[in-house]
């Protein structure tokens, strides 16, 4: 509990010490990157469901407002319920059939639905095909969510990533979390306990892809532009299962931790030695993983849990 | 003369006023350099063009920074720094955006925030530079686009950006042109098919090309989007073989380009003449690939290495010795970019970005102070360069050749291709 408050104060307080456009800029992207992360956390971490096709529920997400925007003027925000119901929509009709699938099988299908998805939006004129969507470049007034600074971006995510991660938490401790689990750690002995297990792996689905399409919405919403590689790019649902499995999946703050690892690391690698055009960005970025991978797979959060009793105990000595 | 006061003139003069005081300690003294934020795709899937962007950036740089006389009727070629500045110097910061569009708008708040940059140049992806630009919209900096040619870049009204490069658009109206030329000189063009590739840049350009021709009442006869990645375009070939255009015009990148060279030899099919966009066709990689089966296929280009000597010629060089290549199309376009951004610098005379802005706006390049074929460098209001222009090339051998305005050929233009008869 006194961890919890602690974050929240951090959270509250960064805005102010670090009042630069460019610092809050990346709380920006590191407060988005947990929220997405943290939606996938509900059915890749609890459940165990490695979905790599998550990017189809962010595009969505990330389309409909501005969609909404480009074709019929209205604010973008009109478009985030609509993604949410798509996205559940989505959810249903993707689940039910790859849920019948295991282990690395599910994971494929859902990237093949992904990547089809992709496809079909990068000619569909509709949604702007291989060009992509605009944002209001100006805001027309506050209901736009257009904003000069970084500052409103910056509460709003955090609002967002608090209302995430209450639910995960409330999930954790009711019948249903335990559920996830128990299916987690073995589907077919879930099974014969008596867990509903479909209607389960469907439920989290779609509460995980109700938020993954906010996550979407809130993207596009501060960028003001989508096309579908930023959209339904495989890379999008590479680095949500990047940044829960490094902070650690299925825990609550696991992906929290990931995204606070990660997104300063991508960005301070890209700012010291991008602009040499080297590619050293991603051989950093890409040796840290491996190496958290090889020599802490359970992430961060379980090193945390190994590690902190020996430091009280060295306190308490 | 007596000036008509109104609000409006009251206002920008006090607006003046309040901005003079404002810079006043801010202004550079002498030799401060002046800061230019550089955004490329450093890696990722366009690395290589944006690498090249950044080394011929660099050589505009250096143009400006060092005393090269021998470079005639390029601004600020002839003394080293920016006389306008008391001799300063460019100094670029490059960022990395990898292609990817929020990272483009991070960096741009990086550029303008930690690294105080003065102005902004890039983003070579249209995606890249739809996101960059309001960042410094926003922040009242100038960002001066040099290569990305979507349309609706200049259509959102901005202030603070300025776009050299000629567009889809322009590239369609000089395709127009050339066919009425053609038309004249007794070479029918009645009928020509629009391929693209299906992404951004095939489709824009695709579609304004199609839009064009229908607008100069040519027939449209196909229309075919293909994948570029694909391995068989059999089928693609066989549709212009059965309607048969005068012209088919190809917006392709390099593998399908040399792709559809092959299986057009294969099935027979050649058309009056094959004309390509840039892009794939302009790739080192594809003169060597169909020099023996396309002999005669055009080209777009707006830059021309030139006679041996000339000011293009030098500049070629410069850019040969650093990276052992000659210079493109793509990146020529950006060098020009910043050479023009520096012409603005040195009658700015002053870092303050509302200066810099009236400079641009002022902007008023004649050809002969051009490295590329651009018929002038002039911003209208939504800040696009309405003289911006292409030459046509051929391929003669194992060169392209300029053979298209005729003001500025190089070598007759042959008609009909030759292709394989060669």
């Amino acid at each position: 509990m006194k961890g919890t408050i602690a974050l929240c104060l951090a959270f509250l307080a960064y805005p102010f010490v670090f009042s630069n456009a460019f610092y809050l800029d990346i709380g920006v992207a590191l407060l988005l990157a947990a929220i997405s992360a943290s939606a996938w956390n509900i059915v890749g971490g609890y459940a165990g469901q490695v979905s790599v096709g998550h990017c189809m529920f962010f595009g969505v997400g990330a389309y409909l407002p501005l969609l909404v925007y480009q074709h019929w003027q209205l604010p973008p925000i009109v478009g985030v319920p609509v993604g949410i119901a798509i996205s559940l929509v989505l959810a249903v009709l993707v689940g039910l059939p790859t849920f019948r699938l295991s282990g690395h099988y599910f994971s494929m299908a859902t990237i093949a639905v992904a990547e089809l998805i992709r496809l079909v939006v990068s000619t569909w004129d509709f949604a702007g095909a291989a060009i992509g969507l605009q944002g209001p470049a100006v805001g027309r007034g506050w209901y736009d969510l257009t904003f000069r600074g970084e500052l409103p971006y910056y509460f709003i995510f955090l609002g967002v990533l608090v209302i995430v991660l209450a639910v995960t938490w409330q999930v954790q401790r009711t019948r249903f979390g335990y559920y996830l689990r128990a299916i987690k750690a073995g589907e077919r002995a879930a099974r014969s306990l008596g867990v509903p297990v479909r209607r389960t792996k469907l439920y989290a689905l779609m509460l995980s892809a109700a938020f993954t399409s906010v996550a979407g919405s809130l993207y596009a919403i501060k960028t003001g532009f989508i096309d579908p590689d930023s959209g339904f790019g495989i890379l999008v649902s590479v680095q949500m299962v990047i940044i829960a499995a490094l902070g650690g999946a299925g825990t609550l703050y696991g992906p929290l931790v990931g995204a606070l690892i990660l997104i300063p690391l991508q960005t301070a690698t890209n700012t010291w030695f991008g602009g040499g055009g080297t590619g050293l960005t991603y051989i950093l970025y890409g040796g840290i993983i491996v190496i958290i991978a090889r020599f802490e797979p359970g992430g961060l959060h379980e090193m945390w849990q190994r590690i902190a009793p020996k430091l009280w105990k060295r306190h308490a000595a | 003369m007596v000036k008509q006061v109104n609000r409006r003139t009251v206002l920008a003069g006090a607006g003046a006023a309040a901005t003079s005081l404002a810079t006043g300690a801010s202004s550079v003294r002498a030799a401060d350099p002046v800061k230019v934020g550089v955004l490329f795709p450093l890696t990722g899937n366009a690395a290589a063009a944006g690498q090249a962007s950044k080394a011929a950036v660099e050589i505009a740089a250096e143009i400006v920074n060092d005393a090269h006389p021998e470079l005639v009727g390029i601004p600020l070629a002839k003394d080293a720094g920016i006389p306008g500045l008391g001799g300063a110097k460019l100094e670029l910061v490059f960022i990395d955006h990898q292609g990817n569009p929020s990272v483009a708008q991070q960096q741009a708040l990086r550029l303008i925030n930690q690294d105080k940059v003065n102005v902004l140049l890039g983003a070579y992806q249209s995606s890249c530079t739809l996101t960059a630009t309001p960042v410094a919209e926003r922040n009242g900096i100038p960002f001066v686009v040099g290569d990305s040619a979507a349309g609706n870049i200049t259509q959102r009204g901005f202030k603070w950006l300025f776009r050299v490069t000629p567009i889809a658009s322009d590239f369609a109206a000089a395709y127009m042109t050339f066919f009425a030329d053609m038309n004249k000189a007794g070479h029918k063009v009645a009928s020509v098919a629009v391929v693209n590739e299906n992404t951004d840049y095939g489709t824009s350009v695709g579609d304004a090309v199609e839009a064009a021709a229908k607008k100069a009442g040519l027939t449209v006869s196909n229309r075919i989007p293909y994948s570029a990645s694909t391995t068989d375009v059999s089928a693609q070939v066989l549709q212009l073989k059965d309607k048969n255009p005068d012209v088919v015009i190809f917006i392709s990148y390099t593998a399908d380009a040399i792709l559809y060279m092959k299986t057009m030899k294969n099935l027979d099919y050649m058309p009056a003449m094959v004309l390509g966009d840039d892009s794939g066709f302009s790739d080192p990689s594809f003169i060597p690939a169909i020099q023996d089966i396309a002999q005669g296929v055009m080209n777009r280009s707006a830059w021309d290495i030139g006679k041996p000597g000339s000011t293009t010629s030098k500049i070629n060089d410069m850019y040969k010795g650093k990276t052992g290549r000659d210079l493109d199309d793509t990146s020529g376009r950006n060098m020009q970019a910043m050479l023009t951004l520096a012409d603005a610098l040195n009658r700015a005379g002053s870092v303050d970005p509302a200066k810099i802005q009236a400079a641009l706006i002022a902007t008023d390049l004649k050809p002969e102070q051009l490295m590329m074929g651009y018929r002038g460098v002039k911003f209208d209001e939504t800040g696009q360069n309405i003289l911006a222009s292409t030459y046509l090339i051929q391929l003669k051998g194992k060169d392209y050749k300029v053979v298209w305005p005729d003001a500025n050929a190089t070598e007759k233009l042959v008609w009909p291709m030759k292709g394989w008869k060669a």
